[in-house]
């Protein structure tokens, strides 16, 4: 690996633009990585590794990996951090440019186009099982709300997800 | 007619790197009483000074401005000088164009340029008008006190002690030692440490020139330098300690329990206690919030009698004492007794405490078997609550596995981002100790970085590792609660970058040195300042390690900043030297830059006495009438009292008025 | 009645409305009447808007908030991840330029976020609001002799800095034990109680880690507490519990039959006497005989007016 410092400042002001202010404060102590369940569980770039990489500039290198969708923003790491990085943040900002680069699995499209057109991330047909519960069929949320969906979608267009060319 | 010298300073690019220099110096030339006008590269060298000093010598100036860096760091430098030469130091002046010029106003040359002008001709309007003034001098108590009888404070008055002067070692336990004596063994020599300890306790507390005044606490400080007027409060200890002997049985028969602050609370002692075996002074002490008053016979009340035997039934502590040391007829003051003493010097060495495992939430605080460093040490000592077996708080079974954690609450901005400095080496030296002993323990060990930096310390660790302890890069995130006790530890190997869990018998965190919230108190009756660490402010991080910023006031050890035994000795070394220097000299000088009261006219109306800070000011009987007075070794020249006075009799030499109107004229001509 | 309206999310609605329906059964009965926010969308998840852009994922957020802000009422959610999207968005709204930014976007949909009402989580208002001698009060069957392993989740725990009620130690949590012992139930602890149970995120972008996960968490629940059944107050930890212990066991990686698991409204409600098939209706672990043993004669406390 090469030091070169134009592509850690690239990194490093990409991070914080999306929100990873904190990702100087880090002194590699590890506490984070200790803690935290998708490190835990085996995902390789999380935590203090995937600041070591961004770090050292390693931005468009690790862009395709998938470890930081496994990040379940229990935010344990920020709870343990001893220098204040707020890690989940710094973990979420590498997402951000992933996703505005299109780096991101195809699996999550699914969730993204479902939030678009019904505003849930997750859908299925609720109608039968509320019923048989004993709940009206129709949902009280967007779903099934037109000028609620009309709302999101409005919203959605008018951010920076509308301009990736998702919907 | 004065005739003012300027000496304008380049002081290399850092001044004439902004200022036009030259152009100060033309126009100082100008300036009314202005006799001479030169320049240098640096005023403070050798050739500057001689500059100046040839000037006054030649009859030339018999007033000096120097235009350059602070007064703080320099103005004693061109006083000393202009005094060699003959003038009276007094007559100088400087004007700060470096820090309130070139430092600040960096993007602007011309604007600071002109600003320099204007500071320099400010000087010299003050300067045409300054009086030769004369030193005062004070006598000097020769004493000192030394407060903490900890390692550093025991150093300290060894120190003085030998070089003659009366010390008065002040200790708020019941014995002198400190920390020190809570330690089973130093790093690195691995030497015992109350071994090494008391011997010093002992030569200190057998030693001529020392006063110890254990279980007493300093109540009030006044005064000012060679002149402490200090009131010790020996707290009551309802024991007669001119007749214990130490023997200990009143501590075998009393009955009441306390948690053992020398053990940590990991055992209990008695309310009837002798502090630890090797206590110096060797008595017993009864701690009364603890005391049972058995019989419900309370202090200062007669016994009452036994009908048969027609004898006192007598409490236990008192039947036990076979020197008739304890007797609880007396009335004894609760609040103890004070005593008033009067030093020149004052050390402070009050030590530290190790932060307590209940911050630590993500650290199973509520685990038996997760203790702090120093519980540790407690455990592996022979006097502490397990005689020096290494067996776990929950079950008294030896542990299998050790877990070391680094930086529990150091190096963390939720508790104090300070390096505690002496974990990583006394974890290292508790594992070794432990890995000696029982060579088949697991002992793992998880740091942040290790840091080995004093004599001996890298090899010491070094040694550690080929003994077979493990070592984790990675700081500990947690640990949880399993069956039996035991721990899962919740860790990461940074190197491999892994996560690491594996199950504990023992956790030990290396909690973060702190100072007590009592600190606050004391720095309240010393004027003791707080540095960002909260240690006490030392007055110079570089250059003043030991001296605070009220002189006098000396600093030593662990209470300035986290430190181990080598380096606290040698600063206690330091601080009895810098407190010697005013014992030793007899006098100490008050400098001339203050308020005097000219009786003759003072109205006597007392405004100025309130308005004093120092408590400077009385009145005195002048001329049949009552005038103010101002103690010269009390004022320190802050001159509320003189622009306070509404007859204008009291004048700030230095800061006269002629001066300041000199001053402003220059500033807004 | 204290008003307070009931943020659904997603999950609960869509795949598990037997959960919304204990919501609606039980509060009433406890003093606090759950109020519709009417076209709430996802608060919006995780995966979603907050990996996209920060303030895209605060327009959502207040979008939802100003719907409660409207009613004049606090919000309590059911799911974990809403508590934790919700609480963070309102957070971030603290930062005048950011707020300025959002509002300027809610502007085209005529809302504005004024930060008028607060997020909570049911557990909080169970918890704080009701208290577990108010609840006791109202149980028609006693759980008493019934072992409960509990999961907490991650997001009602951590980082308790944004959050409006937080555990006195969030690693050692008490509020949901402190719930279930209010049924009469004892709540062994296990070591791996705070600990994540995999779903979320994790699951969706790579499902055996996910499972190796849980499977970690499974083990120690069973191995330490030997429980009856698990309660949770977290639907995304609910279908974790409720989807990935019978393919664990299909897989031959336990060795024991799934433990129940109930969301602990569900447990609630069922304890109330509510009828289990509008309250605790959908799972794919068999929960019949669990049920019938709440709801079993030998365990009536009083007849429930």
């Amino acid at each position: 690996m090469i030091i070169d410092q134009s592509k850690i400042d690239e990194a490093v002001s990409t991070i914080i633009g999306y929100g990873g202010h904190g990702i100087l404060s880090c002194v590699q102590c590890g506490a984070c990585s200790a803690v935290c369940p998708g490190v835990k569980a085996g995902f390789p770039l999380l935590c203090r590794n995937l600041i070591r990489q961004l770090l050292n500039g390693q931005l468009e290198e690790i862009i395709e990996d998938s470890s930081s969708w496994g990040c379940q923003a229990c935010n344990r790491c920020t709870e343990v951090c001893p220098q204040g990085v707020r890690p989940q943040e710094v973990v979420f900002a590498f997402r951000r440019y992933q996703a505005n680069q299109l780096a991101f699995s195809t699996s999550s499209v699914t969730s993204q186009m479902n939030l678009f057109e019904t505003g849930h991330a997750v859908y299925t047909d609720p109608r039968e099982a509320r019923k048989r519960v004993g709940l009206p069929e129709q949902t009280p949320t967007s779903a099934f709300d037109e000028l609620a969906k009309k709302e999101i979608q409005t919203l959605i267009n008018n951010s920076p997800m509308g301009e990736l060319g998702l919907f | 007619m004065a005739k003012v010298g300027v000496y304008v300073c380049h002081c290399g690019s850092n001044i004439a790197g902004v200022i036009d220099v030259e152009a100060v110096r033309d126009f100082a030339a100008t300036l009314p009483e202005v006799v001479v006008a030169r320049k240098d590269l640096f005023m403070c060298s050798d050739s500057g000074q001689e500059m100046v000093k040839q000037d006054v010598r030649d009859g030339l100036v018999d007033r000096v401005v120097v235009a350059a860096c602070t007064p703080r760091t320099h103005e004693p430098i061109f006083r000393a000088a202009i005094e060699k030469a003959g003038l009276n130091k007094y007559l100088f002046e400087m004007a700060n164009i470096r820090d309130q010029g070139s430092w600040v106003h960096g993007h602007d040359h011309e604007g600071a340029t002109e600003k320099a002008k204007k500071v320099v001709a400010s000087a010299v309007g003050k300067a045409r008008n300054l009086e030769p003034l004369e030193d005062k001098f004070v006598p000097v108590t020769d004493a000192a006190l030394v407060i903490g009888g900890g390692i550093g404070g025991i150093n300290a008055a060894l120190q003085l002690a030998n070089m003659g002067h009366k010390t008065y070692l002040v200790e708020k336990k019941p014995s002198i030692g400190g920390v020190m004596a809570q330690l089973d063994k130093t790093f690195p020599t691995n030497d015992c440490s109350a071994c090494i300890l008391t011997p010093m306790m002992v030569e200190a507390y057998n030693h001529p020139n020392i006063e110890t005044l254990a279980y007493a606490e300093v109540e009030d400080v006044s005064g000012y330098i060679g002149n402490f007027k200090a009131k010790i409060r020996r707290k009551q200890t309802y024991v007669d300690w001119n007749k214990c002997t130490g023997c200990g049985d009143c501590t075998l028969k009393c009955p009441a329990k306390a948690p053992d602050e020398f053990n940590l609370g990991m055992s209990d002692r008695r309310a009837a206690y002798i502090m630890f075996p090797q206590a110096m002074p060797k008595k017993a002490v009864v701690d009364i919030e603890h005391c049972l008053n058995c019989a419900g016979r309370e202090i200062g009340t007669l016994p009452k009698i036994n009908e048969k035997t027609g004898r006192p039934i007598l409490a236990p502590c008192e039947r036990a004492c076979t020197a008739e040391a304890i007797n609880r007829t007396i009335a004894h003051n609760r609040e103890g007794a004070i005593k008033e003493i009067e030093v020149g010097s004052i050390i402070v060495a009050t030590g530290y405490q190790v932060m307590d495992k209940g911050w630590f939430k993500e650290m199973a605080p509520a685990s038996p078997n997760v203790v702090t460093s120093l519980q540790l040490e407690r455990i592996i000592s022979a006097t502490g609550p397990t005689e020096g077996k290494l067996l776990r708080p929950s079950d008294k079974e030896k542990p299998h596995t050790i877990t070391f954690v680094s930086c529990v609450g150091s190096r963390d901005e939720n508790f104090h981002q300070h390096c505690s400095r002496v974990c990583c080496m006394y974890m290292i030296k508790q594992a070794r100790l432990i890995k000696e002993k029982y060579p088949d323990m697991a002992i793992n060990m998880h740091f942040i970085d290790v840091r080995a930096g004093g004599k001996g310390y890298n090899e010491y660790y070094v040694g550690a590792r080929k003994m077979g302890i493990n070592f984790f890069r990675g700081k500990v995130g947690g640990l949880e609660m399993l069956p039996g006790d035991k721990l899962r530890v919740l860790a990461y190997d940074g190197d491999t970058a892994s996560t690491v869990e594996y199950e504990s018998d023992l956790v030990v965190l290396a909690t973060a040195i702190e100072l007590p919230q009592d600190a606050n108190v004391l720095a309240q009756k010393l004027g003791l300042q707080f540095c960002g660490s909260n240690f006490f402010r030392e007055l110079h991080p570089k250059l003043g390690p030991v001296e605070t910023a009220t002189e006098g006031v000396f600093l030593a050890g662990c209470c300035q900043g986290p430190k181990d035994i080598p380096n606290t000795v040698a600063q206690a070394k330091a601080a009895a030297a810098a407190a010697a220097v005013p014992l030793a000299q007899g006098q100490v000088r008050i400098e001339p830059i203050i308020s005097e009261v000219h009786p003759e006219v003072c109205s006597g109306c007392g405004i100025c006495i309130p308005l004093c800070p120092y408590h400077a000011i009385n009145m005195i009987t002048y001329a049949d009438r009552p005038r103010a007075q101002i103690e010269m070794s009390a004022c320190k020249g802050c001159g509320v009292c003189t622009s306070a006075c509404p007859s204008g009799a009291i004048v700030l030499h230095g800061y006269e008025e002629s001066q300041i109107f000199a001053q402003i004229e220059a500033l807004t001509a | 009645m204290d008003k307070i309206g009931l943020y659904l999310g997603c999950n609960i609605p869509l795949k598990a409305p037997d959960i919304e329906q204990s919501f609606r059964k039980i509060f009433p009965v406890l003093g606090i009447e759950p109020v519709d926010l009417q076209g709430a969308s996802c608060c919006p998840a995780w995966g979603t808007a907050p990996s996209f852009d920060l303030n895209t994922w605060c327009v959502l957020s207040s979008r939802n908030l100003t719907i409660a802000e409207a009613q004049g009422v606090d919000i309590m959610t059911g799911c974990n991840s809403c508590f934790g999207v919700l609480s963070e968005a309102k957070h971030f709204m603290k930062d005048g330029d950011r707020r300025k930014a959002v509002n300027a976007s809610l502007a085209a949909v005529n809302r504005e976020f004024k930060g008028t009402s607060d997020v909570y989580h049911v557990a909080h208002v169970l918890h704080r609001k009701v208290g577990a001698e108010k609840i006791k009060e109202k149980l028609k069957y006693s759980l008493d002799g019934l072992k409960i392993a509990v999961q907490t989740g991650c997001h009602a725990l951590w980082p308790t800095d944004v959050y409006k009620v937080t555990e006195d130690n969030p690693y050692f949590p008490t509020m949901l034990r402190e719930l279930c012992e209010a049924t009469g139930a004892t709540v062994p602890h296990y070591s791996r109680l705070e600990g994540c149970c995999g779903m979320g995120g994790m699951r969706s972008t790579d499902a055996e880690k996910s499972l190796g996960l849980f499977r970690e968490k499974l083990l120690s629940i069973k191995e330490e507490t030997d429980a009856d059944l698990i309660v949770t107050t977290c639907s995304s930890c609910f279908l974790q519990f409720d989807m990935s212990q019978p393919i664990l066991k299909e897989r031959g990686l336990i060795d024991f039959d799934p433990i129940p698991t109930f969301y602990y409204t569900q447990l609630l409600a069922l304890a109330m006497g509510f009828d289990p098939s509008q309250v605790a209706a959908i799972s794919q672990i068999d929960r019949g005989a669990v049920i019938s043993e709440i709801q079993s004669e030998k365990r009536l406390i009083k007849e429930v007016a």
